[in-house]
């Protein structure tokens, strides 16, 4: 009896210091997990003497929003953010509208070629984008695209990771309905967007996000694609933010958290989608 | 699923044609953009490829061409050229000398620096936009010599396998540890999900940028640390030059994507945890298995297939480092420490206009990672456990 009261001791000692080792971890990875960005924010409110003081000073006193407005109107921000938001959205409902049919398409009609556009479209994923910048290059040369909007929303008006995670969302709609529907003289079209695409909301709102925020990032094929103030985006109008004013690092950082916050807003509200998207990204 | 070929009616006829609908304007745009770049790449790295000016869509077509010699004998320019143009300082009377002796002529704006080219075609005048042509010539393998033979292209790849092949495993390892941790049914996964998905969603250049304050030798919070960390243990720790010493620029940019991928690497690999059925647990412990027993014989085998997955992609993703490199150092780095394959590939295209190269040594990186690919695929394949 008592070597019974004596081991689950033991075991209850052992299990707390095994949960004060865990949380201890843990904290120790959220603090520097969110080292960085709290580092960045902090220092947008410094003024540069704050900002260079060692040891580091951990929050900002009197806090410098000052620099918001210094850091914006330092650079044309205003052409870079609405370049942002417009390609943004622009390719996202682009991305929505054709992967739609075509995940619809894949997950649930039986037609000829289907797996070997399965195992093409798959495929795509293996090529690393890079490889592709010179080809592109001269291909949006050619199409007369260069310095374009065409050039920024176009080539992303598609994409094989909103078609295979909407696939998956397809695919468990009851064959039964489409059934029924056809039965009352429905056509594919009006049921794969009157009835099937309510059904797979969570999903679209999923690839619409993943879709804005890649697209709000992009920076590498801007500026390979463009080279004019005009067409921008704000990760290329940091980086000759970056370029122009150097080291002053609040104003530096109060541009970079400008260009967070639209991400942060968006997260905030759609956590949920985010975290399905990648929970299902890795099963598959 | 797949019916046989005689049981293929008119139905399955019908809904091909309808299926190859609705798919067209995924296939136009992956046609274009992925898959024929796709073979382009190739083709072009056996080619000696140079950019030309040459003229590109009309703006104008003055049809009668008598009519711009009045213009321009008034000393004026004609109507149609000068809203065509939007060229400012062009001299009228130069503009018709020339365009008597030439039968194109090239006028750059200024302003805008847009080129125009003006070509005389009998009467007619056309003016252009110009735009960039291109003139490829077949070289052979002399593309990829050349990348072989060139030691900044050696250097790029050894930059480039030395940071994929510490920093996949490293994130891996640290992923599935969070992971562990996380699965153990602790308080507060909502905020550690929002601090370790953060760095995975925000700009990557926002983010370097923190980075390159985070290693300023000086002021950066990185020394102060581990000056700070020195100093309990009694140890004088000197300011590491982070971004200008070679030996710490790979570290440097190691440690930035490490931060930057664990969290969402650990959130998958949590998600496959959570997937696991129960019945496999209650048998193990049935069976006397200790925590760590049960961890190593169920939860990472059961886990193979996720982390075949995030092998592959990061594996994809890190051979591609680029804009880390571009902001973090705004150069290849001291003694192009920081020199990886797609900057070479960047720097070879758009700044020194050799396509052809660049071609070639983006082919080559394609070909290191399809094989490392299929290797993983055939190799690990055999390794992973699938549920079921």
């Amino acid at each position: 009896m008592s070597g019974h009261r004596v081991r689950a001791d033991a075991y209850l000692l052992r299990r707390g210091m095994g949960l004060v080792a865990v949380y201890g971890l843990l904290l120790l990875t959220v603090v520097v997990m969110a080292m960085p960005l709290f580092w960045m924010i902090t220092t947008s409110l410094k003024d540069i003497y704050q900002a260079l003081r060692i040891p580091p000073q951990w929050i900002p006193n009197p806090p410098q929003w000052g620099n918001y407005p210094a850091a914006w109107n330092a650079a044309p921000f205003g052409i870079y953010f609405w370049n942002s938001f417009f390609l943004a959205i622009t390719t996202t409902v682009g991305d929505v509208i054709t992967s739609i049919p075509a995940a619809y398409v894949l997950a649930k009609m039986t037609f000829l070629g289907r797996g070997l556009l399965l195992s093409l479209l798959l495929g795509t994923l293996m090529i690393p984008g890079q490889m592709l910048l010179v080809p592109s290059f001269i291909l949006i040369n050619r199409l007369g695209w260069y310095n374009t909007y065409w050039a920024l929303i176009i080539p992303w008006t598609a994409g094989v990771f909103g078609i295979f995670l909407l696939r998956q969302f397809f695919k468990t709609i009851p064959d039964e309905l489409w059934d029924s529907a056809r039965i009352d003289g429905c056509s594919r079209l009006r049921y794969m967007f009157q009835i099937a695409v309510p059904l797979v909301r969570p999903g679209i709102a999923t690839v619409a996000l993943f879709k804005f925020v890649g697209s709000w990032n992009a920076f590498l094929w801007v500026i390979i694609m463009t080279d004019k103030v005009g067409l921008r985006t704000v990760p290329v109008g940091l980086r000759f933010f970056m370029m122009d004013i150097g080291t002053d690092y609040p104003r530096l950082m109060a541009a970079a958290t400008m260009a967070i916050v639209p991400v942060l807003i968006l997260f905030a509200f759609a956590q949920r989608q985010f975290i399905q998207g990648i929970a299902r990204t890795g099963i598959k | 699923m797949r019916l046989p070929a005689l049981r293929r009616g008119r139905r399955f006829w019908w809904d091909t044609v309808e299926a190859y609908v609705y798919l067209l304007p995924t296939l136009a745009v992956l046609g274009l953009f992925t898959f024929y770049p796709f073979v382009n790449a190739f083709i072009y790295s056996v080619y000696d490829i140079r950019t030309r000016t040459v003229p590109g869509p009309v703006l104008h077509v003055a049809a009668d061409s008598t009519a711009w010699v009045t213009d321009l004998a008034r000393g004026r320019i004609p109507e149609g050229l000068s809203d065509a143009l939007r060229v400012r300082g062009v001299d009228p009377h130069e503009l018709w000398v020339r365009l008597r002796q030439a039968d194109r002529w090239v006028v750059k704006d200024e302003a805008s620096g847009q080129e125009y080219i003006i070509v005389r075609e009998g009467e007619e005048l056309r003016v252009h936009q110009a735009t960039t042509g291109w003139a490829m010539e077949s070289v052979g393998w002399a593309n990829f010599t050349r990348a072989f033979q060139d030691p900044d292209f050696r250097k790029a790849l050894v930059n480039t396998s030395v940071y994929v092949g510490v920093s996949v495993p490293t994130t891996l390892v640290l992923a599935l540890l969070l992971a562990t941790l996380l699965h153990r049914g602790v308080r507060g996964k909502a905020f550690f999900r929002l601090t370790s998905f953060l760095p995975y969603i925000t700009p990557v250049v926002a983010i370097t940028m923190v980075w390159a304050w985070i290693y300023d030798r000086n002021f950066g919070l990185l020394n102060y640390f581990l000056r700070s960390v020195g100093s309990l243990f009694g140890v004088e720790v000197s300011l590491i030059n982070w971004l200008n010493d070679p030996r710490y620029v790979m570290p440097a940019l190691i440690v930035m994507n490490v931060w930057r991928f664990v969290g969402y690497q650990a959130l998958i690999l949590l998600a496959g945890m959570q997937g696991i059925d129960r019945e496999y647990y209650e048998a193990a412990r049935v069976d006397g298995a200790g925590a760590f027993g049960v961890w190593r014989k169920i939860t990472v085998p059961l886990l193979t297939p996720q982390m075949f997955f995030l092998l592959i992609i990061s594996l994809i993703g890190s051979f591609k480092i680029f804009e880390e490199v571009l902001i973090l150092l705004q150069g290849p780095g001291p003694q192009k420490s920081g020199l990886t394959v797609v900057y070479y590939v960047f720097t070879k295209a758009f700044d020194s206009g050799h396509y052809g190269l660049a071609s070639a040594a983006s082919v080559i990186l394609f070909a290191i990672i399809f094989a490392l690919s299929l290797f993983q695929l055939t190799v690990t394949q055999r390794r992973v456990h699938y549920e079921r």
